[in-house]
């Protein structure tokens, strides 16, 4: 564990080392972030003077979905995306040979060549927003919910992670899979809302399919008092079986690409 | 050391045939194949087998397509075959064990790993760290080989700032740090202008002096594999067509030599001495066929004023030529 810690550190410093080249992107990312967060405001303070609550939620706690909603999204376009895109690409040129002649994990490998820095500002400005609602909502926030919003958090991220490499996998039999960006980015704008106020077929498709329920909807729940132990102990148990299965795809993947399965 | 005694690449009728699925041109036949596919077998390599010593530079040769590079592949782990069996330093390549493939590398020369943006001594880092290779240890063999390549300016600079040359030693020299015991190259000078051929091809010399690495190597270069290898594997449609010294390689397959002559006289008629293969000012070309070179030779000087005669070796690229011009024509038999 700690040789896979310093390899993803190494990784981390050289995949820094790449940005700092574009220091632009920096102000940039900023912009964007702050054009994002901006308009979702609006749209929020537009929802809410025509109503009190939105499915049970106020407007301090949809704050906080929100800031979540940018926090994995900032997680998403430094580590997630960045990674999957060069591997579909690597695919597509035949340079993830070079990947897999490496004596180290392959899916490892590929989860962590790139780093978008300046998209980790998004990380900031979700905590920012989560800060400024319970400090607005008051209410006090317990310790154990606290650590379970952080626990959430690191599931969500993985499933959405699990959620993206079952769909690059994809790209060892369609090659080319550029379109998934676009489908993903589309899905994932549905999280800015918790997913409880959508019909029931597009909230089990939001929770199952496309794991937006536990990256944002069950970390925001444990800032404002909704998780309950089960549903915690369900999202455990989810992230296990999806990472399980990513897991088991992903190296049916690589046997397909050495034609080792025929 | 190895399994494999004094045996450092094994392979034993190696083969892989590939299903890819074929339709004609056309809509209407691009239309029916979404419906029913038909799949055809290409053999990409059949029934190849060769050993290979530690220590041995061996030259893989054989024209596009005929299975170099699956046959590397297969034996980088990255394929796995459909028949035959191979062993390298002891290992079984395709089950990527990591004990193999921190003893091995594998170098394309089409095909880069280092991180575009950054300089390359940042990647080497990497490898540093995937290779999990000691600091002292990597220091060391890093600076022995930036200096053997004569690239210390270079590496500081981003890699997209390099030139395609210098870029291919950088290339090089990240796939040698964790100091492989066997090497792979596949057109590792590919397109590269012949000063910068020659200072791989020498360093790749030297390291396999200082290391006794084993190599496998494709060019398209008859140079890179003259400077190199005494050794070549000829291969065409996947099957192994010589396996020997390049030098029986040029008297099997040549059975001709060329004699130059300057004479004075200028209009010389040698047409009985052999083909003649130009005449210019004095300078006369002729083939002729091997047994016969010094009987020939000896009558040119009796019969004339010879100011000049050398007799040489056709050039290697004609010789490889007659090997694959002989292929074709067997593959037209057996069909």
């Amino acid at each position: 564990m700690a040789t896979r810690d310093r390899l993803a550190m190494t990784y981390l410093r050289v995949a820094a080392l790449n940005e700092l080249q574009y220091r632009v992107n920096f102000f940039l990312s900023i912009v964007q972030s702050l054009v994002a967060v901006g308009t979702a405001l609006v749209v929020l303070a537009l929802v809410f003077s025509h109503t009190d609550s939105l499915g049970g939620w106020s407007s301090d706690e949809l704050l906080v979905v929100m800031g979540v909603y940018v926090l994995i999204g900032g997680v998403i376009r430094s580590i997630i995306q960045p990674n999957m895109q060069q591997l579909m690409e690597d695919v597509e040129e035949g340079t993830l040979d070079y990947v897999l002649t490496k004596p180290a994990d392959a899916q490892l490998l590929v989860s962590i060549r790139r780093f978008g820095l300046w998209q980790a500002v998004d990380v900031l400005v979700g905590l920012l927003l989560v800060g400024i609602a319970l400090i607005r909502l008051d209410t006090g926030v317990a310790v154990w919910s606290v650590l379970a919003f952080v626990l959430a958090l690191v599931l969500g991220g993985l499933d959405v992670y699990c959620f993206w490499l079952l769909l690059t996998s994809s790209a060892f039999v369609l090659t080319r899979v550029n379109f998934l960006v676009e489908l993903f980015d589309g899905m994932y704008q549905a999280g800015r809302w918790p997913v409880t106020i959508y019909p029931g077929w597009l909230r089990i498709g939001f929770t199952f399919l496309v794991p937006l329920a536990f990256a944002v909807t069950v970390p925001a729940s444990a800032l404002t008092g909704r998780l309950s132990g089960w549903l915690l102990l369900g999202a455990v148990v989810f992230t296990a079986v999806l990472f399980a299965l990513t897991r088991y795809v992903w190296s049916r993947s690589l046997r397909r690409y050495s034609g080792a399965s025929a | 050391m190895t399994a494999g005694g004094d045996v450092d690449i094994r392979v034993e009728d190696l083969g892989k045939t590939f299903r890819v699925p074929e339709r004609e041109a056309g809509l209407r036949a691009s239309l029916r194949s979404l419906v029913r596919r038909t799949h055809r077998d290409v053999h990409a390599v059949t029934d190849v087998s060769f050993d290979i010593a530690p220590g041995e530079m061996v030259g893989f040769l054989g024209p596009n397509g005929a299975g170099k590079t699956t046959t590397l592949k297969m034996l980088s782990g990255l394929l796995v075959p459909t028949g035959g069996h191979a062993t390298v330093l002891g290992h079984v390549p395709w089950q990527r064990e990591r004990d193999y493939l921190r003893r091995m590398t594998l170098i394309m020369g089409n095909r880069n790993q280092l991180q575009w943006d950054i300089p390359a001594l940042d990647s080497f880092e990497l490898n540093r760290a995937i290779y999990r290779i000691p600091d002292a240890e990597f220091r060391a063999l890093r600076d022995e080989i930036v200096e053997l390549l004569e690239i210390g300016d270079l590496v500081r600079k981003p890699v997209r700032n390099l030139s395609l040359g210098e870029r291919m030693k950088a290339e090089i020299a990240a796939a040698l740090l964790h100091r492989p015991q066997v090497l792979f190259l596949d057109e590792p000078t590919i397109g590269l202008d012949v000063t910068m051929q020659k200072r791989i091809r020498s360093f790749l010399a030297e390291y396999n002096r200082r290391y006794g690495a084993t190599m496998l190597l494709t060019s398209h270069y008859m140079a890179d594999v003259q400077a190199l290898c005494r050794r070549v594997v000829v291969i065409d449609h996947g099957a192994i067509l010589y396996d020997g010294s390049l030098r029986e390689l040029s008297s099997r397959y040549s059975p001709h030599q060329t004699i130059s002559v300057t004479l004075d006289d200028q209009a010389a008629e040698l047409s009985a001495y052999g083909e003649v293969l130009s005449a210019a000012e004095g300078r006369y070309a002729l083939r002729v066929a091997k047994e016969q070179t010094s009987a020939v030779a000896a009558r040119l000087l009796a019969a004339y004023d010879v100011r000049d005669l050398t007799i040489e070796d056709p050039p290697v690229e004609d010789v490889i030529e007659q090997v694959f011009a002989g292929s074709a024509t067997t593959v037209e038999v057996t069909r």
